[in-house]
């Protein structure tokens, strides 16, 4: 026996935003948690859009609010789309209507090397034994559970729950015995690079969000401080071989064919030194496991899934799964309920929370009609094969309403959202300010439920009032940290 | 908690999130000029909808005034 073992309650792998979250959230209870993390912060990561909720919701339970508003991010209020019809821009706002703007109306655009190096140290602060440069080789347990991980110099941590969020290139996710699932419509891939100087749109929408369609793909605008840009072109697969040649090329050539973005950098020079010097591409392929849970272990963020970057989702799904997975644990490390029963509920919510947004990217992509195109075509809802839909969908646990009946569904919340679109109109117009239409989409609707729910949290703390999500679901307890049944909660 | 919704309670629910006086605002006037924002109608539409008022956050925005509420829940009745 290998006299190099320790041991803890829980071992989370990966220091990003999804291992910080789930750490931060168990040490308040006071478990012993060790953090792994695979490089030294800073390091470079992408993803740098955020949602309010995780700025709101999660970000005020980790107790960050305030040195997130010290570093200064760019302040979204929301998404910008040059997207659909519409030849000009429209607004996604967070707010419903300007005199609704509270503190959930705005989120952040972050350089994440940053953003994550701060939930990091908070994690640490919060009692999380932090550890960087530690490479994790493999999950081991036997068939009953997962009881804990071994590194690659051959020292072991024997825990209670083994934690994986340690990204999309990590092959732990497998000690969940799952398989990764991709979609068939979303295969795309991201190459991406930064600039200096590029313009700006006019405030207040100076700090959002610019999605930008084009016959290829789309472009992501992101203004990550008044002059450095974050800019990248989401492209289909098909192009992946020609990337491998001059990526620079490549990507000016993108530019160059979407209108907008290549008038916002008409004044621009790309940063060709240091971190953002570098031009990057990922794979942005939308998969998902097939289960995110096996007794002792849990798969939290990209480990478990991801969703085209097109709504800024990457951070608000591995938070949200990270308060999730801390909330399933510290339930059954205290002995409240059995984990069989916690990590449905689980599994039942991130499910969910994935499936509203994948019906809401399809109506989405479907919204950009572009016959020519072979990127658009591929895309539509109408051009969906019925049985690789289904396939997926109900993987993910949607409703099983037969293949037709689905497609269908899509169907319909496709045109509700481009109708909406329609009604909303152009950006900085009295009508473009307000979110009715948009908001009162059902798929809109769903999407928001549970982001409100984590603001709602946030702000509110133990005032926070929440109904069941699932059907014969689990309720939050009074401090959001834990699973309680329906009549438990006061 | 449990009371039933009646518009004594609406109007008492609004000033609890407002931290007002019931009283100190009339049933027709805009709720927003006296501090409701999203989080606090988030609030309501959660406490209102467990109490078996099935408006939601959005359809309280529309017109955020104690009369409209009760006329959008007799309307529901």
């Amino acid at each position: 026996m290998n006299a190099n073992i320790e041991t803890a309650d829980v071992v989370v792998v990966g220091g990003g935003p999804g291992g910080s979250t789930t750490a931060t959230l168990l040490a308040k209870r006071g478990h012993r948690v060790v953090l792994l993390e695979k490089e030294t912060f800073p390091r470079y990561q992408i993803g740098e859009s955020l949602l309010p909720s995780t700025v709101h919701g999660i970000g005020r339970m980790l107790g960050v609010t305030e040195e997130l508003e010290k570093a200064s991010f760019m302040v979204k209020r929301g998404g910008s789309f040059r997207w659909g019809t519409n030849p000009v821009p429209w607004n996604f706002l967070f707010a419903v209507a300007p005199e609704l703007s509270g503190p959930t109306s705005y989120a952040y655009q972050v350089e994440r090397m940053k953003f994550d190096e701060i939930l990091l140290r908070n994690a640490a602060r919060n009692g999380v034994d932090v550890r960087e440069n530690v490479d994790v080789k493999e999950v081991i347990g036997d068939d009953e559970r997962v009881r804990g991980i071994r590194l690659a110099d051959g020292h072991e941590i024997h825990a209670t729950f083994v934690v994986d969020a340690s990204g999309n290139r990590s092959r732990i996710h497998q000690g969940v015995r799952g398989e990764r699932i991709y979609s068939d419509f979303f295969q795309n891939i991201a190459l991406f690079g930064y600039f200096e100087g590029g313009k700006r749109l006019p405030a207040p929408d100076s700090g959002n969000i610019l999605c930008a369609a084009f016959d290829e793909g789309w472009m992501w605008y992101i203004p990550l401080s008044d002059t450095l840009t974050s800019v990248g072109a989401v492209i289909s697969r098909e192009h992946a071989a020609k990337l491998q040649g001059d990526q620079e090329q490549s990507l000016l050539g993108f530019v160059d064919r979407c209108e907008i973005v290549k008038d916002f950098l008409s004044d621009a020079t790309r940063v060709t030194e240091g971190t953002y010097g570098e031009i990057r591409t990922r794979k942005d392929y939308s998969y998902t496991n097939s289960t995110f849970h096996r007794p002792g272990m849990v798969l939290v963020g990209d480990a478990a899934c991801f969703i085209d970057p097109v709504f800024s989702t990457g951070v608000h799904l591995a938070t949200y799964a990270g308060l999730l997975a801390a909330r399933s644990i510290n339930t059954v490390l205290a002995g409240d309920l059995a984990e069989d029963r916690v990590f449905e509920e689980f599994e039942g919510r991130y499910r969910r929370e994935y499936r509203v947004f994948y019906e809401f990217l399809s109506a989405f992509y479907d919204m950009q009609s572009n016959e020519e195109s072979y990127f658009w075509k591929a895309r539509k809802v109408t051009n969906f094969n019925a049985t690789d839909l289904e396939a997926f969908v109900s993987l993910v646990g949607g409703v099983h309403s037969g293949e037709q009946a689905l497609v269908q569904n899509f169907r319909e919340s496709s045109g509700a959202l481009a109708d909406a679109v329609e009604r909303t109109g152009t950006m900085q117009t009295e009508s473009g300010e307000r979110m009715h239409h948009l908001f009162g989409t059902p798929v809109v609707r769903e999407v928001m439920q549970e982001m409100n729910n984590i603001q709602v949290r946030g702000v509110q703390g133990t005032a926070a009032r929440e109904l069941p999500l699932l059907e014969d679901g689990l309720v939050p307890a009074a401090d959001g940290l834990s699973w309680v049944s329906v009549g438990e909660a006061k | 908690m449990t009371a039933p919704l009646s518009l004594e309670r609406l109007r008492s629910d609004v000033a609890e999130v407002l931290a007002e006086e019931p009283g100190s605002f009339a049933d027709d006037e805009n709720l927003i000029d006296r501090g409701l924002d999203s989080i606090r109608l988030m609030t309501l539409a959660t406490q209102w909808r467990e109490a078996g008022f099935e408006a939601g956050y959005l359809d309280l925005a529309q017109e955020p005034t104690v009369a409209a509420w009760w006329n959008l829940l007799e309307g529901k009745r």
